[in-house]
């Protein structure tokens, strides 16, 4: 009966590899080399990280200098009466963005994120910015609606937020514009 | 597979915790009307929401440093560190969050904190600092966190061999999550594995009989699924073979145990000699995905059973299906063991990847359509693999990141050789415009016209303030008195009549002095405030014509210094890639061998029994 002695060995393997614990995707010890990898990649990442964050402020103070810099932020605060689709954006007559959102990116609204919408420059002086927001309504009807805002543009950097709401007592969406000083 | 589930469920619950923990404060204040007082801030937070931690990173430090978050510098510190460990920089995150327990006092931070320093302490491998963070929480966590730390702690206890620490933990949590069932799982592996059965099939038993219900079902029928299979295997290795099958019976013939089970149930069924009946699950299973090893040996068990029923020929012409599968399979590992070598494998493994700068939660969701990739399908249940190449894929984005500095910083080194092109072409032509524009001229003009002003005001000069035409009215009567026959008799008429033409002229240009006083006032104060204006023009058109050398040589001399360090860093990545892959390539390779190794030993055991039936038949037509 050598084959069923060959066989309970076999079990005896399988034994083994099953009763492995669940749970060593967390621990390090024994792999040395894996540890020392990980080390050195943290290290690595650290620099890189640091090197990015120097390629970013130069890449914005050589694009978008203080002094002519303009931002346009989408927040949402609740939004249960709009499922934004996509929001236009126009500067002065001319359309400067056209975002369409991905699920993931409105998920990242609806929990406190701010969206950068659009980053450019303009001269000081007076301006006017229209932003087109569409989406689903109440009732999930086609909702398209706009928001505008005359704003000046000073030396320094000039913020404007856009903020998706909901009016709660007429249970639609309301759509400000926000002038940040 | 199964480290795979788990480091799955972990990584998710770990994300969505982590998540819930840093945004805690926020939707709290949300309640009470709280409103993001730094708009970048929130932007930081949209790309933490959608795991783009690179760059929530990078943005997160840079607005740091401009001052743009100040309003949330506390939370900024927290959401930093949170980043950090979710990205992989376990040494950063435990740093900052160890700085955050010196310095916060709010104890709901602070045992949070405490939890997350706990948490990557035990990952970095230090049991007992983690096991003093877990005991320094001095109040309970949101459940979920709850959890996880009591499973973390059990975890650390059961590596320590604490098993009694372990088990009376167990107890004193009544918590029945998902965390638990894995905490009582791993607990009665550890027993069994120590040799008490007995205790140790009690919690498998527990486990494995479990009602899953809630949205962790699925989990939860494969952690059910996995206690059955070991509880059988561990009855079947004590030959307490009858309690092995319903044990084993009880696993799902559809999940990812199934085959470890059906396996189990025949040997259970032979051991009572029952061959005929161990004869279904292995017949099941040896038409399965011949990549389990439990499939493997079916290939293997059928025909013992046929030869144990006495079967001969039917068990010769399964001995010779094995043999002729099991060479196949070696055939195609040995190219895969050759594709491994020149670094293909690893690379395939990839290949279908999104390789956007992940988290540390990353997972290989599926293995590539490759047939020699698909070999690796336990490699990377391996920690040590899965972790290796979580890093080596950071890696090759980080390169083709800094790929695309490199042609972004080239531009703007030609952007601004053009901006200077431009000035020095344009500064000629716009200096003569400049020079042409009679700026002190006009100025001393203005002068004079003030001073003009003043005096005709003060001397009360009617007629310099005077229309064009009354002033030549006024000067034709004023000559008429110079006349030389102006004191004539026969001027008389003429006398008198000039004299009311020039009281009635003066009479009018009275009348108008005052509005024409105030009037030239105001155009003279216009065209001060317009040569003002032209004056401040000129000095800005001067000092950002002098500026834009300054400027192109201030970033030229940033680029200049950026390219050689992109340079330097892509030579590390490449280096550390090349380690990576080498590691990994390691890794693969004993995996494969060790596949290769198993199935070598079941044609050596197939050809055997073969050559034995073969004896046996032809002795018996003897």
């Amino acid at each position: 009966m050598g084959n069923t002695q060959m066989f309970k060995q076999i079990v005896c393997g399988l034994t083994l590899i099953l009763l492995g614990q669940i749970g060593n995707a967390e621990t390090v010890g024994g792999a040395n080399d894996l540890a020392t990898l990980d080390q050195e990649t943290q290290s690595l990442k650290n620099a890189v990280l640091e090197l990015n964050k120097e390629l970013f402020l130069l890449e914005e103070e050589l694009l978008y200098p203080a002094n002519t810099q303009v931002a346009v932020f989408v927040s949402m605060d609740v939004g249960e009466y709009f499922a934004l689709d996509s929001i236009q954006l126009e500067v002065d007559g001319k359309e400067v963005s056209n975002y369409l959102y991905t699920e993931r990116e409105v998920g990242a609204l609806h929990r406190g994120g701010v969206q950068q919408l659009y980053l450019g420059n303009l001269k000081v002086g007076e301006h006017e910015l229209v932003a087109i927001f569409t989406g689903k309504g109440p009732h999930e009807r086609d909702y398209k609606r706009g928001a505008t805002l005359q704003f000046s543009k000073n030396i320094g950097s000039k913020f404007v937020e856009l903020i998706i709401s909901d009016q709660e007592n007429q249970l639609q969406p309301e759509f400000v514009v926000r002038n940040w000083e | 597979m199964l480290c795979k589930s788990f480091a799955s469920k972990l990584a998710g619950a770990a994300a969505a915790v982590l998540s819930l923990f840093l945004t805690l404060p926020l939707h709290a204040a949300e309640a009470d009307g709280f409103v993001v007082e730094d708009l970048h801030y929130g932007e930081v937070l949209f790309r933490f929401y959608q795991e783009d931690y690179f760059s929530a990173l990078t943005h997160l430090a840079a607005y740091r440093e401009l001052d743009r978050v100040s309003h949330h510098e506390a939370e900024a510190e927290l959401l930093q560190g949170g980043l950090m460990l979710s990205w992989g920089q376990h040494e950063q995150a435990g740093r900052i969050f160890e700085r955050l327990l010196a310095e916060s006092k709010d104890p709901s931070i602070r045992n949070r904190t405490w939890f997350y320093l706990g948490k990557v302490r035990y990952q970095r491998g230090y049991a007992d600092a983690a096991e003093r963070a877990f005991e320094s929480i001095s109040a309970p966590l949101p459940e979920e966190l709850d959890a996880e730390r009591y499973n973390l702690l059990a975890r650390i206890y059961l590596d320590q061999g604490r098993y009694a620490d372990a088990a009376q933990l167990l107890t004193d949590w009544d918590g029945e999550t998902v965390w638990a069932t894995y905490a009582r799982f791993n607990l009665g592996v550890a027993l069994v594995r120590m040799g008490e059965l007995d205790a140790g099939a009690v919690l498998l038993d527990k486990v494995g009989t479990l009602d899953a219900a809630g949205a962790d079902r699925e989990e939860l029928l494969g952690l059910r699924d996995r206690a059955n299979v070991a509880l059988g295997f561990a009855y079947l290795q004590s030959d307490l073979d009858g309690e092995a099958k319903p044990v084993l019976q009880r696993v799902r013939l559809n999940g990812p145990f199934s085959n470890k089970a059906l396996l189990g149930v025949g040997w259970a069924d032979t051991a009572n000699s029952e061959y005929q009946k161990a004869l279904t699950p292995w017949l099941e299973l040896s038409g399965r995905e011949l990549l389990d090893s439990a499939v493997q040996e079916s290939l293997l068990a059928v025909p013992y059973a046929f030869a144990q029923l006495d079967a001969e020929p039917l068990a010769a012409q399964h001995y010779a299906r094995a043999l002729e599968i099991f060479s196949a399979q070696i055939e195609r590992l040995d190219i895969a063991l050759s594709d491994a070598g020149d670094g293909h494998l690893i690379n395939a493994l990839l290949s279908d990847d999104d390789l956007s700068m992940g988290g540390w939660y990353w997972q290989l969701d599926s293995l590539p359509d490759d047939d020699r990739a698909r070999y690796l399908y336990f490699t990377i249940a391996d920690h040590r693999f899965h972790e290796g190449l979580k890093s080596y894929r950071d890696l090759i984005a980080l390169n083709a990141h800094l790929d695309e500095w490199r042609g972004k910083l080239q531009a703007y080194t030609d952007m601004l050789d053009t901006r200077v092109m431009a000035y020095d072409e344009r500064l000629p032509a716009m200096q003569e415009r400049v020079a042409r524009f009679n700026l002190a001229g006009m100025q001393e003009s203005y002068e004079v016209l003030q001073a003009h002003s003043i005096a005709a005001r003060s001397d009360h000069d009617m007629v310099s303030l005077a229309s064009a035409e009354e002033q030549g009215q006024w000067a034709r009567l004023v000559a008429m008195e110079n006349s030389p026959a102006w004191n004539s008799a026969a001027a008389a008429d003429m006398r008198e009549k000039q004299r009311v033409l020039k009281g009635l002229l003066k009479w009018n240009m009275e009348r108008e002095f005052r509005v024409r006083a105030w009037r030239q006032d105001r155009s003279i104060e216009e065209l001060g405030r317009e040569i003002a204006e032209v004056q401040g023009q000129f000095a800005s058109l001067e000092a950002a014509t002098g500026s834009i050398p300054a400027t192109v040589q201030h970033f030229d001399s940033r680029i200049a210094l950026l390219k050689p360090r992109i340079a330097m860093m892509q030579g590390q990545l490449q280096l550390a890639m090349t380690i990576h892959e080498d590691y990994l390539q390691r890794l693969a390779e004993r995996e494969l061998n060790e596949q290769k190794e198993r199935l070598l030993t079941y044609r050596a055991q197939a050809r055997f029994a073969l050559a034995s039936i073969f004896d046996r038949m032809s002795a018996s037509s003897e």
